[in-house]
């Protein structure tokens, strides 16, 4: 792909839904309806003052962006190559970058009068940060998880709950973040007329690849100012895992038409290359059709969709932005992955060196950031997206770390 | 010859198994059903209900494959060439099979029409190619990588571009869909040109409407000439509790007085001999799915089918 006179960010923001030849709107014709209002009405926002006003005063009053970008000195030096950087979306009101889209969408919704929103959730963060925006614009709130994630991300359901969201736990297929986003699609089918679909992340039928693109892209024009203020220059690499793409595409996006700045997603590697055993489908998926969208996929060759496996939930999906596929088809981001148990291992070694607890997601593109740093020269600036924070893996994390205290916990918790 | 029940009726091939599929379809027909529609099994159905879902997953976790079904396809239309038969799949399958060579395949063998619930019809539905598509390359639909519309092609679509243009413009509805991507080259360009020289024999699509399609939308697929509706019971996935909304009636008469000689299947849902009798005042067809797949796991399919047959009048 060359650049000719159109750049990147303009072919995003002009969309009509394709990314190339990913993207598109394969929905059944029922949602057509709903899908249509919801395009019209992102494009009509995209340049409205009064409606990104109201957005950028509620990511700063209710969600408290900025959020900072913080230098790590003490792993700098002890990798010996390049400075990193830390961009803390953890520090967003309810613990990561998920909030900027809800933000966004929930207003959406209001300017369309849909009281009535429903959501899909993977680690739940999307759905946390969904249920809180929706408490807070007085909006009845659904979301959908898979069995599997609603237990073993307990807290987050725990939260949504006390926020007054109904969480229906799904039990189909691997129970898992496919699950949710299939349920929450056949519940649209059922209310197509009242409910607005809040989807959280850069894929799905067209508007939403582009729309959570637009509403995320506030993370890297804040690197950006950051940067350039801290270090005095624009980040070489930036570097931000990716499960269906929003927070790298929030990072990625204001450095699209900047050559010098290299952008790398990490996909999760799991516990090995086998199929279900990972979740790498820019690195190992096949073009496919499915959710609404035209991207990679993992499937089995003949069409059906692969199982995924990923320590972080908010990874362990199957598709990913078509954004991002037509990105890494043009060789603009590269792809790279983390092992559960690298990820597991960078959340205890940024912890340790920097007094920061990522989420296992961000993990992941830390674990990758710190080979790299380690191969840079010293002046290079590498700025890493620290996507959410880790307080929602407690009992993951602590499982690995300290399986016999938290048992002693369980015990514990129960006789008192 | 039994006098043609009609009813539409719908089985996931591969389940229980591949052969016992087919034994089922045979069932349908002893019993005359008017179509089969056989859905080619997906690990993932998207806007199908929980006895579909599971039905699908049995069979693809027994490894059918698209090429299973097709044979299985052909070798049930050599036995009943008089039999109408549509095939159902979702996207994804079609795709990752190939596109063009999907769509070959079942034209050869003279499967009458195509349901793909994920991808909203556009376009065409010809059985020939418009002027010059014939002539564009194949190597769009073959590449897994993606379906890539070179600068070449693009002039080629225009013939198809400026056909959809001339319809009736649906900016004048409160939902206009201006803003979706459907009638892009590159839909058009999937559902695929005929390879250089050789015959376009796709079978049509079949347009999956629910009582919120706009008028204009409506009227816009009408024009282009799709010949079989399938129209959905209600807001509602398949296998749902039956209701059949007030709107359809009205969606119903419009195609008709567009094109008389379409003809009108509802589905989603329907069980009881009660709500066949209400769908068949509105369409041409009852289709029928989950409640067979049910009766067959309970062991009384024919029952069922002799059930129908006697409470509902024979189509003419
Ligand atoms: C903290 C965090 N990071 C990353 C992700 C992955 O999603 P995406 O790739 O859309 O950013 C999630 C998803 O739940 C998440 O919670």
């Amino acid at each position: 792909m060359t650049l000719t006179q159109t750049t990147y960010q303009d072919q995003i923001l002009a969309s009509n839904g394709f990314f190339g030849p990913y993207g598109g709107c394969f929905v059944p014709e029922v949602l057509l309806p709903g899908l249509s209002e919801i395009a019209d009405a992102f494009e009509a926002i995209k340049t409205d003052e009064t409606f990104l006003a109201e957005f950028r005063q509620t990511l700063r009053e209710f969600s408290g962006r900025p959020t900072p970008l913080t230098p790590l000195p003490r792993l700098s030096e002890r990798l010996g190559g390049a400075q990193l950087f830390l961009k803390n979306e953890g520090l967003n009101h309810t613990g990561a970058h998920k909030i900027n889209h809800c933000i966004g969408q929930a207003l959406l919704a209001k300017r369309l009068g849909k009281r009535r929103i429903i959501a899909e959730t993977g680690a739940g963060q999307h759905g946390y940060a969904t249920a809180a925006v929706c408490a807070r614009m007085g909006l009845d709130c659904t979301v959908y998880m898979g069995r599997k994630d609603y237990e073993r991300q307990r807290p987050n359901v725990y939260w949504m709950e006390l926020l007054g969201a109904r969480v229906v736990p799904v039990e189909d297929g691997t129970q898992t973040l496919n699950d949710a986003v299939i349920a929450a699609f056949k519940d649209w089918v059922a209310h197509p007329n009242d409910t607005y679909y809040l989807l959280g992340s850069a894929v799905g039928p067209h508007p939403y690849p582009a729309m959570n693109t637009f509403f995320q892209k506030i993370v890297g024009e804040e690197i950006r100012r950051q940067c350039l203020a801290q270090a005095g220059r624009l980040p070489d690499v930036c570097v931000a895992c990716v499960g269906g793409g929003s927070n790298a595409m929030g990072m990625f996006f204001d450095f699209l038409d900047e050559e010098s700045v290299r952008l790398i997603g990490v996909e999760a590697g799991g516990r090995g290359t086998r199929s279900g055993e990972h979740a790498a489908k820019l690195l190992q998926g096949q073009a496919g059709i499915f959710e609404g969208y035209h991207s990679y996929f993992l499937q089995d060759g003949d069409g059906n969709i692969a199982n995924t496996h990923s320590v972080s939930a908010g990874l362990d999906y199957c598709g990913v932005s078509p954004v991002l596929a037509w990105l890494a088809d043009a060789g603009r981001v590269e792809f790279a992955v983390a092992s559960d148990a690298e990820a597991l291992e960078a959340v205890q070694t940024l912890a340790r060196a920097e007094g920061i607890i990522p989420a296992l997601e961000s993990a992941h593109a830390f674990a990758y950031a710190f080979q790299l740093a380690a191969e840079l020269p010293r002046e290079a600036v590498v700025a890493v997206n620290a996507s959410g924070r880790g307080e929602k893996d407690l009992f993951i994390t602590m499982r690995h770390f300290q399986e016999e205290s938290l048992i002693q916990y369980a015990k514990n918790l129960l006789t008192i | 010859m039994l006098p043609q029940l009609p009813i539409m009726a719908h089985l996931v091939l591969g389940y229980p198994t591949l052969p016992e599929s087919l034994r089922t379809a045979e069932t349908y027909i002893a019993a005359g059903c008017a179509i089969l529609e056989l859905q080619i099994p997906f690990s993932h159905p998207t806007a199908d209900g929980p006895v579909i879902t599971v039905a699908c997953q049995e069979a693809v976790k027994q490894g059918v494959t698209v090429s299973d079904c097709l044979a299985a396809i052909r070798a049930l239309r050599k036995k009943y060439p008089e039999q109408e038969i549509m095939v159902m799949s979702y996207l994804n399958r079609i795709y990752v099979y190939g596109m063009y060579r999907f769509f070959q395949d079942l034209g050869e063998m003279g499967v009458g029409h195509v349901i793909v619930p994920d991808l909203p019809v556009v376009g065409p539905t010809q059985s020939s190619p418009p002027k010059g598509a014939g002539s564009s390359s194949s190597s769009v639909i073959s590449s897994p990588q993606g379906v890539i519309l070179s600068e070449s092609e693009e002039s080629e679509a225009e013939g198809l571009k400026n056909k959809i243009k001339s319809r009736p413009s649906a900016s004048d509805s409160s939902l206009s869909l201006r803003m979706i991507p459907l009638e892009m080259d590159k839909i058009t360009e999937m559902i695929g040109p005929a390879a250089k020289g050789e015959e376009w024999v796709r079978p049509p699509l079949v347009p999956v409407l629910a009582a919120n399609i706009p008028d204009t939308r409506l009227d816009q697929l009408i024009a282009a000439g799709y010949d079989f509706f399938y129209l959905m019971s209600d807001f509602k996935i398949t296998g749902s509790t039956f209701s059949l909304h007030p709107r359809l009636r009205e969606i119903a008469g419009r195609i008709k007085s567009g094109n008389s000689a379409a003809r009108i299947g509802i589905g989603f849902g329907i069980n009881t001999p009660e709500q066949i009798k209400a769908v068949l005042e509105v369409a041409d067809y009852a289709i029928i799915g989950s409640a067979l797949i049910v009766a067959q796991q309970e062991g009384r399919l024919e029952n069922y089918l002799e059930n129908i047959a006697h409470s509902t009048t024979p189509a003419v």
